[in-house]
């Protein structure tokens, strides 16, 4: 039996960006099960590094951060915190030898709606080309025997 | 406040590298105001640490515990029955706080994770200056609240040096120029005279020329 692996992201994004309803959100789960995991939050300003840390610790291939466009965050600023932590995060990954491409925060652009569900596939992409990431399969171990996260019994990491 | 910045990542994970469980102990005063030891950094230089471990495939344990304050007894000894538990700790608290904890817990190893930078004031989000060199003679009365030895660049006890333009330091232009300010305080809340006396060389014998210092306040003491 040959192991295929399946990229796993987290996204996080504002829940007050006109897309971050709960239709969006069952849509990219039902389409994507497993593969994309969601992470609704009030502001983008909430999120701190050891969240994207985290998450690429324990079970994600990358981790991605959507936010309002500038100029358009409810709390003023929270997408320019959101924005500094992540690139804080990502030069943190970069120096211990993790590609600083898994981390990507996209911020929306005013009058345009922000597509969430392009935005998941279109970073999953990102990551197939990228790889499995060396946190979750170490080196010399093929992939998906590392370390997987599980989430109600069901293997996130699927292989066929 | 004490000001710190983390180290290198290579440095800490090479200090670290003889260690199999390590605790990584945190510090909630001034290291976590200028955000280099406090709970968050603790947590994010944590999970780093782990990823770098798992992608080198290395059986390290690591994990973190933070203390209201690293130098002071009372708040370390809450490590008691913990640290016992652990090859050795990274400390990201200040200089004072990695030697309290080792003080007290001589049989394990404490490695700092920070770089102790200086006094610092903070003048605004994400930016601390050195103000006070902690001298052991504070002379700011004279010198309208500004100090001629932590923020001149020449240390000039006696200024202005005459190289300043438009307010600015000549030996680095984003410094303001310490005896201008300290000529405008004067001015502006009186006392000018007091520059008309020369002051003699500082003295350095209350910071550096009797050894480590140390202060004793009895009334304070059990």
């Amino acid at each position: 039996m040959t192991l295929k692996w399946r990229p796993v992201i987290a996204f996080f994004y504002c829940q007050n960006i006109p897309e971050g309803g709960w239709e969006e959100r069952l849509a990219i789960e039902k389409k994507h099960k497993g593969a994309v995991r969601l992470f609704p939050i009030p502001c983008s300003g909430r999120i701190d590094g050891v969240h994207l840390l985290r998450a690429l610790e324990e079970f994600a291939d990358g981790a991605i951060v959507a936010t309002c466009p500038p100029g358009g965050c409810l709390n003023f600023e929270g997408n320019l915190w959101a924005r500094k932590r992540a690139e804080t995060s990502r030069k943190l990954i970069k120096s211990i030898g993790l590609e600083g491409e898994r981390i990507l925060i996209v911020e929306g652009t005013a009058g345009k709606s922000l597509d969430l569900m392009g935005l998941a596939e279109g970073f999953l992409q990102k990551i197939s080309l990228i790889g499995p990431s060396p946190v979750l399969y170490p080196k010399d171990m093929p992939p998906g025997t590392g370390v997987g996260f599980s989430l109600k019994g069901e293997s996130v990491h699927d292989y066929c | 406040m004490i000001t710190a910045e983390q180290k290198p990542i290579e440095e800490i994970r090479h200090m670290i590298m003889p260690y199999k469980k390590i605790l990584l102990l945190g510090c909630g005063s001034c290291v976590a105001e200028c955000a280099a030891g406090g709970e968050k950094e603790t947590a994010m230089l944590a999970s780093a640490l782990r990823m770098a471990a798992k992608m080198n495939r290395e059986d390290t344990l690591i994990q973190e515990k933070n203390l209201d304050r690293q130098c002071v007894r009372d708040f370390i000894v809450q490590l008691d029955g913990i640290i016992h538990l652990y090859d050795a700790v990274l400390s990201l608290g200040c200089g004072a706080g990695v030697q309290a904890v080792a003080e007290i817990f001589p049989e394990v190893p404490v490695i700092p994770a920070l770089n102790t930078e200086f006094l610092g004031q903070t003048k605004d989000q994400g930016l601390w200056l050195e103000n006070c060199l902690g001298c052991g003679d504070c002379v700011l009365y004279y010198f309208g609240g500004v100090c001629p030895l932590a923020r001149c660049s020449k240390q000039l006890m006696n200024g202005p040096c005459g190289g300043s333009r438009d307010g600015r330091c000549e030996v680095d232009p984003e410094t303001p120029c310490a005896w201008q300010l300290i000529i405008e305080n004067l001015t502006r809340t009186g006392g000018l005279e007091r520059l008309e006396s020369v002051f003699p060389p500082k003295d350095w014998s209350r910071k550096q020329g009797r050894g480590p210092r140390k202060i004793v306040r009895e009334d304070q003491q059990r």
